[in-house]
């Protein structure tokens, strides 16, 4: 090694050494700032309005659900989560593999930097989508077994494959910012990522609502009527309601809000309508979705997304910086490796904001309707169409779980009754 | 290469249907006009001889799978009703001028030669008709069904009963009675639907166990050799990666994304464009340019979809950064009239066009089943494709007022591009 080597280095240690050290303490302070107002952004988006001392009575399932329904629920659930566990382990698997070859697939691209990126990371999703078959088509087969889905297998498969298609432009555009802001902005480009990332969901969440197809108006003018009373009481004046037909697909009941601002909506599963619910219990589950509207949930869980987004964009920059840093399409498969491996393991923080949500939903509607013999009744139908266990293991209730169980959801019924008779 | 290209490997030998053309594109008005009354008596004694040819292929069918081999009276028969069938189309199709004769003798201008019997491989007899089904997908679209019952809208992605030659009958008739001429791109057209039609039945009667092939190097011999001021390039190398063919129509959809974000900007630069020329009788050089990395990306973009080239393409539409290649002139002088009417005169190019987009994804849809076993895309479809794409690429081309220069219709062999070497895409 020449001897200005050495020199250069050591000169630079020896006149370099305060500065780096200010600057260490500089960079440590803003880390701390950083992950206070995180903490503090959390925090906000962590309230809501079940009083923080409600104590939930212990329901027995049995008391409300037959020993023969608590067997069959269970049995459907569980199927079903160990197939999603195993999807997950392969969903792994697969990206693992493709982060240490899928550079070689480079080859396959006339496209440039970016071109290349995006090719990259369409082919690793699309290897995902493929892993995933198997196990999509073994839930649908079990979901048919307890005719709770009537889809064919053909129209399942196309149904994913499209699905795929249409996952596909959010996934280019993703790629294409992340690595156009890694090429302008080097090791910082996860800082302006977060924000622009967040963005992008809140376009996704803006037009899903528009993508929603075999949608039509709630023609029942009882319904109708009853869903201006529950708007007004939730202070939600205006908000469409939609009913989108899947009685052809599913037995299943469900209902969803989505968008926000002016493409806000609360869309009723026709299965909801077809006559096995009362006007009540419909009222109930419009009431839940109005909970939703009135407490900006949409929106709240975006603001949880772009919380997550900091440290993993975060994590995808440190990850991708031996093979050149996410500006190279050969860091592109590490990338969906690192940040698809980041969104499994906070699988259980999420449904735990989630369950969080869906339980101010439940008390928001409690307070409009007064009504909890019906929500009561919701709950209990619930078990028996769509095959909900209502006492899940604690595993699957905190991998997949995106509501509180049946059994915490009347004993909230209960505790609301209890504290509204005093 | 050309669009056409046929000199790399998989480039069959001497087949044993082969199509004779010896038509000098001259037409009689007289018999143009009434092409579909004269043409009647033929087709009763047609459908008289189909009867025949029905029965005697079944008997042939039965005997080739026996021994190996048709028997020669039944293959010389079988062989007269396709030599005949191939020249009254070739009559009806304005392919050729002279009434033909009743008997399929040898001599009419669109004519076949078929090979005397040879041996044949018994699998692919027993399963002839289900092995013949790609081939008849491909001459609903190189020929077209008889039900032409609906027309074509207009759309490059409709699929047309018409099929290509009787859409370039259609149009040809017109230039026929106007010119007392077939355009040879037209012929070329309704040649190659036709010769494709009769190795399809020579197959399908089995007569030959070759399996029908619809490169139009094949089906015509040798092809006009072209330098259009707009033209397309697709690339030697046959293999496809399984993987990216697989996917490929998902990996497409953020490419058909910005090509329709993009068509929004190059309409209105199109209009300016058409103005500009109008007034200056020259396309003004931004334009051009804009306007040309344009159309090279809806190339390229077309050309990974149709399975003409393997790789995943750029999104700015720079020059010679891929296989499949559009290649365009820099401006030229042109005629105020052909721009001031472009979109009228664009009209016949356009129905044909949309017959050409049936061909391109007939061949793409096949192509990729023979692509994901193969790993290659079969020359056979390729080359048709590439055809049919280097059509849509110069009317687009025409359309959008980069050259004057009317999309020629029929298959020909492209000269070497004039693209400037350095030319970027549209955005940088």
């Amino acid at each position: 090694m020449p001897a200005w080597v050495s020199t250069r280095h050591g000169a630079r240690r020896g006149s370099g050494t305060p500065a780096r050290a200010s600057r260490r303490v500089v960079w440590a302070l803003a880390l701390l700032a950083s992950a206070c107002a995180w903490a503090w952004c959390a925090h906000l988006l962590w309230g809501t309005i079940v009083p923080g001392n409600l104590h939930l009575p212990h329901v027995d399932a049995r008391r409300f659900f037959s020993a023969s329904l608590l067997r069959r629920t269970s049995s459907f659930d569980r199927f079903l989560d160990i197939a999603g566990v195993l999807g997950s382990l392969a969903e792994v698997v697969v990206l693992g593999v493709y982060a240490c070859y899928g550079h070689r697939l480079m080859k396959e691209s006339a496209a440039g930097r970016i071109g290349t990126g995006i090719m990259l990371a369409l082919l690793g999703f699309a290897l995902v989508w493929l892993s995933q078959a198997p196990f999509d088509v073994a839930a649908l087969w079990w979901e048919r077994r307890y005719h709770v889905i009537h889809e064919g297998y053909v129209a399942g498969l196309i149904g994913s494959f499209l699905g795929l298609g249409a996952s596909f432009i959010w996934i280019a555009l993703a790629v294409a910012v992340a690595m156009a802001l890694a090429g302008w902005m080097r090791r910082r480009w996860w800082i302006a990522a977060a924000p622009v990332f967040a963005a992008l969901a809140l376009l996704s969440a803006f037009v899903s609502p528009y993508l929603i197809a075999k949608t039509h108006a709630l023609g029942n003018p009882v319904l109708t009527a009853e869903a201006r009373t529950l708007e007004a009481r939730e202070g939600i004046n205006g908000t469409p309601v939609l009913v989108r037909n899947r009685s052809r697909t599913t037995s299943e009941v469900n209902a969803e809000t989505t968008g926000i601002g002016p493409s806000q909506r609360v869309v009723l599963w026709s299965t909801l309508l077809d006559g096995h619910f009362s006007r009540a219990e419909t009222g109930v589950v419009m009431a839940h979705e109005f909970g939703h509207v009135a407490r900006a949930h949409v929106l709240k869980q975006i603001g949880w997304i772009a919380l997550f987004l900091i440290p993993a964009t975060a994590l995808v920059a440190l990850a991708t910086r031996r093979r050149g840093g996410l500006a190279r399409p050969e860091a592109v498969p590490v990338a969906l490796f690192v940040f698809v491996v980041l969104g499994l393991v906070t699988v259980p923080l999420f449904t735990l904001v989630t369950r969080r949500y869906e339980t101010e939903a439940d008390w928001s509607e409690l307070r409009a309707t007064h009504e909890p013999a019906a929500t009561r009744r919701v709950f209990e139908r619930l078990a028996s169409t769509n095959l909900s266990d209502p006492d899940p293991p604690a595993w699957a209730y905190v991998l997949y779980a995106r509501t509180p169980t049946l059994a915490q959801r009347i004993a909230m019924t209960e505790a609301w009754e209890e504290r509204a008779s005093r | 290469m050309g669009v056409n290209t046929s000199a790399d490997n998989g480039q069959p030998g001497r087949r044993p249907v082969r199509l004779v053309l010896s038509d000098d594109l001259g037409r009689k008005r007289m018999t143009v006009g009434f092409r579909a009354l004269l043409v009647l008596p033929h087709f009763v004694w047609l459908g008289i001889w189909s009867i025949g040819a029905f029965f005697a292929a079944v008997a042939n069918w039965l005997v080739t799978l026996a021994t190996g081999r048709s028997p020669a009276a039944l293959h010389n028969f079988l062989s007269l009703y396709v030599k005949y069938a191939t020249q009254v189309y070739g009559y009806f199709l304005l392919g050729a001028d002279p009434y033909p004769p009743f008997d399929g003798r040898p001599g009419y201008p669109v004519d076949v030669e078929i090979d005397p019997p040879a041996a044949q491989g018994r699998p692919t007899v027993a399963l002839r008709i289900v092995l013949a089904l790609p081939a008849i997908l491909l001459a609903a679209a190189v020929f077209g069904l008889m039900s032409t019952n609906s027309g074509s809208s207009g759309q490059f992605f409709d699929f047309s009963p018409l099929g290509l030659a009787h859409a370039a009958a259609f149009l040809g008739w017109f230039a026929c009675v106007a010119r007392a001429r077939m355009p040879r791109g037209l012929r070329d057209c309704v040649v190659w639907g036709v010769g494709f039609g009769a190795d399809l039945w020579a197959y399908v009667l089995v007569l030959t166990s070759s399996y029908p092939d619809l490169d139009p190097a094949v089906v015509l011999g040798e092809l006009p050799r072209r330098s259009d001021p707009i033209g397309f390039e697709a690339g030697e190398d046959r293999r496809r990666s399984r993987l990216t063919v697989f996917f490929r129509l998902p990996l497409a959809i953020p490419h058909l994304v910005w090509l329709l974000l993009w068509s929004i900007l190059a309409i209105v630069a199109a209009i300016a464009n058409w103005i500009s020329t109008l007034v200056t009788g020259r396309s003004p050089a931004a334009l051009h340019r804009f306007l040309s990395a344009y159309l090279r990306y809806q190339a390229h973009v077309y050309a990974f979809v149709g399975l003409i080239a393997d790789r995943f393409p750029g999104f700015a539409g720079a020059a010679r950064s891929y296989d499949a290649e559009a290649t365009i002139a820099p401006p030229e002088r042109q005629n105020r009239w052909s721009v001031g009417f472009r979109l009228l005169l664009a009209l016949p190019a356009w129905f044909l066009a949309a017959v050409f987009g049936s061909l391109l994804w007939t061949c793409s849809f096949l192509g990729w089943f023979a692509s994901l076993i193969t790993g290659a895309m079969p020359r056979r479809l390729l080359n048709p494709a590439a055809q049919a794409l280097r059509y849509m690429i110069q009317l687009n081309g025409y359309l959008l007022v980069l050259s004057d220069a009317y999309p020629y219709s029929g298959p020909c062999r492209q000269e070497a591009a004039e693209t400037p070497p350095a030319a970027p895409g549209a955005f940088g």
